[in-house]
């Protein structure tokens, strides 16, 4: 199954500047598409979740137009074609 | 043995015997429980010591639960003899199974991640495995994979060496090294300590001989073997071997550890990414944007050259340099770096001949430690936060709150304070960094509570005269001493108040906000409480209240006079509840007689409706003659004063919120330090450049200016 990742332009420092990343061949559960993500471009991981293997506070990340917090978090089941998009929480001083 | 009881493990058959002694399968009669137990050969068995340090080790490998580690049960000794107890694995070896020909690659690369799995765990628990091999990982017939030996090789010394490592062992010093050579990576051939990185090469040589059926590093003689590893590529493997295996084994065995996975994790990550179909790549900068070094564009840099003096200021929305000369008259201001990012600790490093700034950046995306060669204009972007609690630690990195460089005797250590109250030490100039385990496990770390801003580890003092001993302070927590090297922490609070507290003076839990030394008398350290000013003269062992003649007590910063010991610095705070500077009036005070009085500093200061903030590391001092001092205001004001705080100057307003002031002298002779820490280390011994008598001008009207974020 296919799933295309929209990289946030902070992160695209470690994809080679691509906005895009779109994987052939992908696993169907959320996080296990996201290790995926991370073996190839490894500088996303850190900025994405913690030590704990938790996705950072301020970090959000849709399924669609669906945050994944409200959809079983990183083990939400990843629908035909998933496009996948990391975004920062609009927050701060 | 068969038959005879050992402790109460019966032996039932022996299973196998290897260098380091007999393995039988034995039962256990109190757990009823078949087990394996290793009985240490008498000739490669340890003396009393090396025995204390096995059962240590032991200690430490039980508690590796995973399901691909062998857990170890017990060491124990009867009758002279050590034995060994562990979970019994019943399978075969990966070097048995991958014989002559080598394994299905699917197979390769499901064992692989499963024997990555285990290193991960235990590179997280502080265990590096120092002898990893296809001998000593079994796979079951359930298909998984069980790691055994895990940390007894580090003690068991030379003698459980097997092959051609006896070889290798007469032409060189055997001391230090334990594993199998054909196993070792190259820089433990050099000699150098072994670290999760070496565990990660010995783990491409078992991916590479489970997917070849042979070892890429061959030889007849120890010496060939280890002149292979130094110097040879690897044989490369083709079909049926993906290339994207093939570039993971290739990555593990890169010369440099710098070069390879820096954690098991990422090999785990990579493999199962194989086996989903992924492109792999051995080159971690190509096609994966590996960016470790970000050159930065469209900042404006200060043009830093030898004999300049800088000062390092972190702020709320990102980092500035600012240069001038020894005069300290004109500006240049570079930055800002990390547009956006909290920036609470900045640290300037020139020993061994570095001119390297240190910093923290922290955003939503985390918090990184970073550093420039090269004043700024391009900076480390790690692709992986080199400072990392490990995963049993239960919590993550949110801050880094100070950055000091060790000793001048020790050029490559370093040291973090961290929220959560944590210290981080790195020996190798920053590349790798291991939490300091005595101070975290210490009891009274669940008793710690976060003060306003987060529970942070935000002071480390070195004492310089004594190598062992340094001092931390913790919000709230209070100030711990180690005098063993960070193995075992005291807290030192005696006389120090907690106002906020119903007990006023607890042993522990008192709001530091920050302590200083001077490094000519060691035993002496002024403090700034959260309420409460105070010196001791005993290494912390006693604390006195010194807050004689100040308007308030309460503040954050306090720094001390590079050259005289007597002098100490401070800047007051009306209240707890007002945190703004007394009366509206903005004012610096000092002390000359070790705290007996202070004085106000406040000619060219503001007084009248400067409600200023100046927090705890937002202070620091140069080392000339007349020694010049630095604040920042979390209203985005920087101050300094060329003449030990008589007369100020405001060098730049419009800043974000000033968290951090270091100061830096670019020395010419690569031989001379500078001024990392507010109380600079050694500064009153080094030689520094006189700003003069004569340079006693004004500074210049600010050159450039931000609107405030």
């Amino acid at each position: 199954m296919p799933v295309t990742f929209h990289i946030p332009g902070a992160l695209r420092e470690f994809t080679g500047g691509r906005r895009e990343i779109r994987l052939e061949q992908s696993p169907g559960i959320l996080s296990d598409a996201l290790s995926l993500l991370y073996s190839l471009h490894p500088g996303i991981r850190d900025r994405v979740i913690n030590e704990q293997g938790q996705v950072r506070e301020h970090i959000n990340i849709f399924v669609g137009e669906e945050n994944m917090r409200y959809t079983g978090g990183l083990a939400t089941i990843l629908p035909p074609n998933p496009e996948v998009s990391i975004v920062p929480a609009v927050s701060g001083g | 043995m068969i038959g005879q009881v050992v402790g109460h493990y019966r032996v039932t058959a022996k299973i196998g015997e290897g260098g380091m002694g007999v393995v039988y399968r034995a039962f256990d009669e109190t757990l009823h429980r078949d087990v394996a137990l290793k009985v240490v050969k008498k000739d490669a068995g340890p003396d009393a010591l090396t025995n204390q340090n096995l059962l240590q080790e032991a200690r430490a490998s039980s508690s590796l639960a995973h399901p691909n580690i062998c857990t170890i049960y017990e060491v124990a000794e009867t009758e002279g003899e050590l034995y060994i107890v562990m979970e019994l694995v019943e399978g075969k070896t990966i070097r048995a199974l991958s014989g002559n020909v080598g394994l299905a690659p699917e197979s390769v690369l499901r064992y692989g991640s499963q024997i990555a799995a285990a290193l991960a765990r235990a590179h997280d628990k502080g265990i590096i495995h120092r002898d990893l091999k296809s001998a000593n990982i079994v796979v079951n017939s359930s298909g998984l994979v069980k790691v055994l030996d895990f940390g007894l090789a580090k003690r068991t010394g030379p003698s459980i060496l097997e092959g051609p490592t006896q070889s290798f062992a007469s032409t060189q010093d055997v001391s230090t090294i334990s594993g199998t050579l054909q196993y070792m990576a190259p820089e433990i051939l050099r000699g150098e300590p072994a670290d999760n990185r070496s565990d990660l090469w010995a783990l491409g040589i078992v991916l590479y001989e489970a997917a070849a059926g042979n070892l890429p590093f061959a030889g007849r003689t120890g010496f060939e073997i280890s002149s292979a590893i130094m110097r040879e590529m690897p044989k490369p493997l083709g079909a049926p071997v993906p290339p994207g295996l093939w570039a993971v084994i290739q990555r593990c065995l890169a010369k440099e550890p710098a070069e390879r996975y820096q954690r098991a994790s990422e090999i785990q990550a990579a493999l199962e990414a194989v086996q989903w179909g992924a492109v792999v790549s051995a080159n971690p900068g190509a096609d994966q944007g590996g960016a470790r070094t970000t050159v930065l564009h469209g900042v404006r840099h200060a043009r830093v050259k030898r004999g300049d003096f800088v000062l390092l200021v972190g702020t709320t929305k990102g980092a500035f340099i600012l240069r001038s000369n020894t005069q300290r008259t004109r500006w240049e201001v570079g930055g800002p770096y990390f547009h956006g990012h909290n920036v609470y600790a900045m640290a300037y490093d020139s020993r061994a001949g570095r001119r390297r700034i240190w910093a923290s950046t922290q955003n939503y995306w985390g918090t990184l430690l970073r550093f420039s060669d090269d004043f700024g204009k391009s900076w480390t972007n790690p692709q992986e936060s080199p400072i990392r609690f490990p995963s049993d630690a239960g919590v993550s990195l949110k801050n880094i709150w100070q950055i000091t460089p060790g000793r001048p005797e020790e050029p490559d250590v370093l040291y973090c304070g961290v929220e959560p109250a944590a210290l981080f030490e790195s020996r190798d100039a920053g590349e790798t960094w291991f939490l300091v385990r005595g101070l975290f496990d210490h009891p009274h770390r669940p008793r710690w509570v976060p003060g306003n801003g987060g529970l942070a580890l935000h002071t480390i003092v070195l004492d310089p005269s004594d190598n062992r001993r340094m001092y931390i302070a913790i919000s709230s927590g209070g100030v711990y001493r180690t005098s063993d090297g960070g193995q075992t922490w005291t807290a030192q609070n005696r006389g120090i108040r907690a106002m906020f507290l119903p007990n006023k003076n607890p042993e522990f839990g008192q709001c530091i906000h920050k302590i200083a030394m001077h490094p000519s008398h060691p035993e002496r350290l002024f403090l700034q409480n959260h309420w409460g000013l105070y010196r001791s003269d005993d290494y912390g062992e006693n604390w006195k209240d010194i807050a004689n003649g100040v308007p308030s007590d309460f503040g954050f910063a306090i720094i001390v006079h590079p050259r005289n010991p007597d002098c100490a610095y401070i800047i007051p705070v009306e209240s707890d509840e007002f945190r703004c500077s007394c009366d509206g009036r903005l004012r610096v005070y000092r002390t000359r007689n070790c705290g007996a009085s202070w004085e106000p500093l406040s000619r060219g200061l503001p007084q009248k409706l400067a409600y200023e903030t100046v927090l705890r590391d937002a202070m620091s001092a140069d080392s000339f003659d007349p020694t010049g001092i630095y604040f920042g205001t979390r209203s985005g004001q920087l101050f300094g004063s060329r003449d030990e705080g008589r007369s100020w100057q405001k060098i730049l307003d419009g800043l974000p919120s000033v968290v951090c002031i270091r100061t830096a002298f670019v020395a010419s002779d690569e031989a001379a330090a500078t001024a990392p820490q507010p109380a600079p280390s050694g500064s009153a011994r080094e030689k520094f450049p006189s700003s003069s008598g004569k340079s006693r001008s004004r500074f210049q009207p600010v050159s450039r200016s931000k609107k405030r974020n």
